[in-house]
């Protein structure tokens, strides 16, 4: 294939593969912590882009928006943690499924409300194109790329190297000794809760000026992100890592052969996947008490 | 209640899975320093009993108090605070963490950062610091439950089935070890293995289907056939 | 011959209702109900009685939809073997991925379903456009022919044959709740390490609850093909992909009249409410976030224990003055 295409290609696959990566990876921790499925994930990250759109037609700047966004995600996160998950934290995983839903069609519903169903677009904070052996990629890819590996490393440090995130660790393993030692596991959940919705929000904002912001946009990424945490395997992190590096390449090459089987190949290797490995790559046999 | 002298104090419980009732009107008392053996066949309840008192599980009705103070209603990490430490039967440590981060944990959770009397009762653990703890043995893994259930100096550690499995060397240590512990806490110790039942136990409960059937004072006339028939 | 009626009261009852209610509803909305509840009472089956949540519905669907469509825009004009071979194409369907399906956890089956439904969008969509048309969809309202006793091209008569079907489909969800295998559903959903022990193979149980509640889906989606005289890829659009699963929750998960209480609601809310308020999801979201955090019961779920009260009351009342006389 042409180089000309094939590195913006592999360029693009890599920056949806970040804003896979940064939504899937606050939805592994929760299922793998609190065993839910939390659909309302995608609501923080549809919050985020909205706020990037209204901050940075007031101030100008996309990158403030961006942590606007991040904020939004997180706070939203941490009243619907406090009100709705709080309570159904011991209840099986289709229940968490469909509270969660509910949040998402209902916050869909606040943000046509608020801004009204007309898709926004953003620009883009920094139009330059680099060129990268001959062709010409543009710039705010390449920093989306940048700000998910941060994102990455930050979350790895987090996880091995301070209490809390080894708290993490250990309740994915098995959050009743967690509990048994004496660690505030309703604490540990609001964080790995709020930690999600904040990462959601900043994947909404670093997506925004590189799509059209409209309501239902949560509902569109939805099965992607569901693929690239199913393929990855839920509860875990490098996993997700891996399947949205696939999945983002499949998406943006599977475009350049052959467009409509860009967006359903992943559908596809997934089904595969699932035949081979019924838990997915790096999942584990994880079942709810 | 507070001078009632026990440490741990169970009235009338009922504990319940769903429908089907499990407990029915347990009482049992421990003294400080006291070790307490409760014995039964497989499925009697006995587990039920100790993650009942350590909060995993809502009784229907009873009391649990711990040096006066009531347990009941508490969350599960409350009751490891107010100093009742549960260590399961499962011997699962947290395999993806090293020996190190597992008892950090375990400081973390009752901020008490002095190891020196976890590694007095089990100085291999000094050795297997770095080592992921899904790589232990079973003996090994027991050590580091048990340890990391000391931090915080508990005044109540109930501890399931300890020995299960265990090679008989270990179980002479742990032996050891629980005669120590007894000098800080009260213990109760679920145990199907008679001869240790009988030889470091200050009193015995038996249990049979989810109740109380015998109180067997313990010391040094108690023999193993005296648990035999609950078996 | 009293058993019989017993056991038929409350469907015939149900239905009755409905039928009387095309009186003074609009055709269109009663049509609607009635094909949208068929649908549903296959996820609210799969759900309530084996445990498994499904958001891929539309896929299946679609299966029965364009089985129907294909028939009739392409071969023939008769429509009611338009509708045979629109469940025959879901029967098939649900045999071929039933059996990868339903190994699965319940949270993977929720998102594999959701994956294909996905998939079958696209490939209506774009990869098989030559025969689908695409976005514009297959258009046949006029190649279906009039048929003799019920011609179901008029939407007047199509009701009633709607109603006959979906009076057939609550009979026979009744019938598999009474049998050995409803049991064994419902074990597989509470206890599947139980079931095994009893002799019966979870994957068998599972495998023919699928078959039986997809098959059902593809007889609505076969319905809606007919009753529209069109089919296009928006029938599995990703973003109608819960539609079903909130009926079900909004009607009562697992009970035999949820799905067609839930559906009334819901097809009444959106049709009611989105003339006055733009955001008519705001409250979907919110009644079923409600739902699920007061006891999960659905409207009917809470009702039918009220309603039982009453009957009975009524009937207790009735037996004393018997007796009386």
């Amino acid at each position: 294939m042409d180089t000309q295409l094939l590195i913006p290609g592999i360029i693009f696959g890599l920056s949806m593969a970040s804003v896979y990566f940064l939504m899937s990876i606050g939805l592994s921790l929760c299922f793998g912590l609190m065993r839910i499925i939390s659909l309302d994930q995608l609501l923080y990250y549809s919050i985020g882009a909205y706020l990037t759109y209204t901050v940075s037609v007031y101030t100008g700047s996309v990158w403030l928006g961006a942590l606007a966004g991040v904020a939004a995600g997180g706070i939203t996160a941490l009243a619907v943690e406090r009100l709705i998950f709080r309570r159904i934290y011991e209840r099986e995983l289709t229940f968490s499924m469909i509270t969660s839903f509910g949040i998402l069609i209902g916050g869909i519903g606040v943000i046509k409300a608020i801004w009204g169903v007309v898709p926004r677009p953003v620009r883009m904070p920094t139009p330059e194109l680099i060129s990268i052996v001959g062709t010409e990629v543009p710039v705010y890819r390449l920093m989306v790329v940048a700000i998910a590996a941060l994102v990455y490393i930050g979350i790895w440090l987090f996880l091995n190297k301070t209490i809390t995130g080894k708290a993490i660790r250990a309740g994915i393993e098995d959050v009743e000794h967690v509990e048994g030692l004496g660690i505030n596991v309703s604490r540990l959940f609001t964080i790995t809760f709020v930690i999600a919705g904040a990462l959601s929000g900043l994947a909404g904002g670093l997506h925004a000026p590189l799509i059209m912001v409209d309501p239902n946009m949560g509902l569109e990424v939805l099965a992607f992100v569901f693929m690239v945490v199913i393929i990855g395997g839920l509860g875990s992190i490098k996993g997700t890592l891996v399947s949205s590096l696939i999945v983002g390449q499949v998406v943006s090459i599977g475009s350049l052969i052959y467009a409509p089987l860009a967006l359903m190949a992943p559908f596809a290797i997934m089904l595969l996947i699932l035949l081979v490995k019924p838990t997915g790559l790096y999942g584990s046999t994880l079942v709810k008490k | 209640m507070p001078d009632s002298g026990h440490s741990l104090v169970v009235g009338g419980l009922n504990v319940a899975y769903g429908e089907s009732k499990v407990l029915f009107d347990v009482d049992f008392t421990v003294d400080p320093h006291q070790i307490v053996a409760c014995v039964g066949r497989n499925g009697v309840g006995k587990t039920t009993l100790l993650r009942s008192i350590a909060g995993f599980l809502k009784p229907l009705s009873g009391t649990v108090t711990v040096d006066g103070v009531n347990l009941l209603g508490q969350r599960p990490y409350d009751v490891a605070r107010m100093g009742v430490k549960y260590v399961p039967q499962d011997k699962k440590v947290f395999s993806d963490l090293t020996v190190r981060e597992n008892l950090e944990l375990g400081s973390y959770a009752t901020k008490d950062y002095n190891w020196d009397r976890v590694l007095e009762y089990f100085p291999k653990l000094k050795e297997l610091m770095h080592r992921k703890a899904g790589f232990l043995s079973g003996g090994e893994r027991q050590m580091l439950m048990i340890g990391r259930a000391t931090l915080g100096s508990p005044k109540v550690m109930l501890i399931d089935e300890p020995t299960e499995g265990l090679a008989p060397s270990i179980v002479t240590h742990l032996k050891y070890v629980f005669s120590e512990l007894s000098k800080h806490a009260a213990l109760v110790i679920v145990e199907q293995n008679l001869p240790l039942v009988c030889s470091i136990s200050n009193k015995v409960y038996a249990m049979r289907d989810g109740r109380i059937v015998a109180e067997i004072p313990g010391g040094a006339s108690l023999k193993p056939a005296d648990c035999e028939p609950y078996l | 011959m009293k058993n019989a009626f017993k056991w038929w009261w409350g469907i015939l009852l149900a239905f009755g209702l409905l039928a009387a209610s095309r009186f003074f509803l609009p055709l269109p909305f009663v049509n609607e109900v009635v094909i949208f509840s068929i649908y549903t009472i296959g996820c609210s089956f799969l759900l309530g009685r084996v445990g498994f949540i499904s958001f891929g519905q539309p896929a299946y669907l679609a299966f029965g939809a364009y089985g129907t469509a294909f028939y009739l825009f392409y071969f023939g004009t008769n429509p009611y073997i338009g509708i045979l071979v629109g469940v025959c194409a879901g029967f098939i369907a649900a045999c071929i991925v039933g059996p990868l399906f339903v190994r699965l956890r319940s949270d993977y089956f929720a998102l594999v379903n959701l994956a294909l439904a996905v998939i079958v969008f696209y490939m209506m969509q774009k990869v098989l456009a030559e025969y689908t048309k695409g976005d514009n969809g297959l258009w046949f309202l006029t190649n279906i022919a009039s048929t003799p006793v019920l011609n179901i091209g008029r939407s007047s008569e199509f009701f009633i044959f709607a109603m006959l079907v979906a009076i057939g489909v609550w009979a026979l969800y009744k019938y598999l709740d009474d049998t050995i295998f409803g049991a064994c559903c419902l074990a597989t959903k509470i206890n599947e390490g139980k079931l095994q022990f009893l002799g019966y193979s979870n994957f068998k149980v599972r495998l023919l609850a699928f078959i039986v509640a997809n098959t059902t889906t593809a007889l609505a989606g076969a319905l809606y093909a007919v009753y529209l005289g069109s089919v296009s890829p928006e029938i599995t659009s990703p973003a109608r992909s819960a539609d079903p699963v909130v009926v079900t929750i909004l009607g009562g998960v697992g009970t035999l009249f949820g799905p067609l209480v839930g559906t009334i609601a819901y097809t009444a809310l959106r049709d009611v409410l989105s003339k006055f308020i733009g955001n008519w999801e705001l409250f979907v979201g919110f009644i079923l976030v409600f739902i699920m955090l007061a006891g999960e019961k659905g409207l009917w779920g809470s009702a039918a224990p009220w309603l039982q009260k009453l009957f009975f009351r009524g009937k207790a009342a009735d037996d004393v003055a018997e007796a009386r006389r």
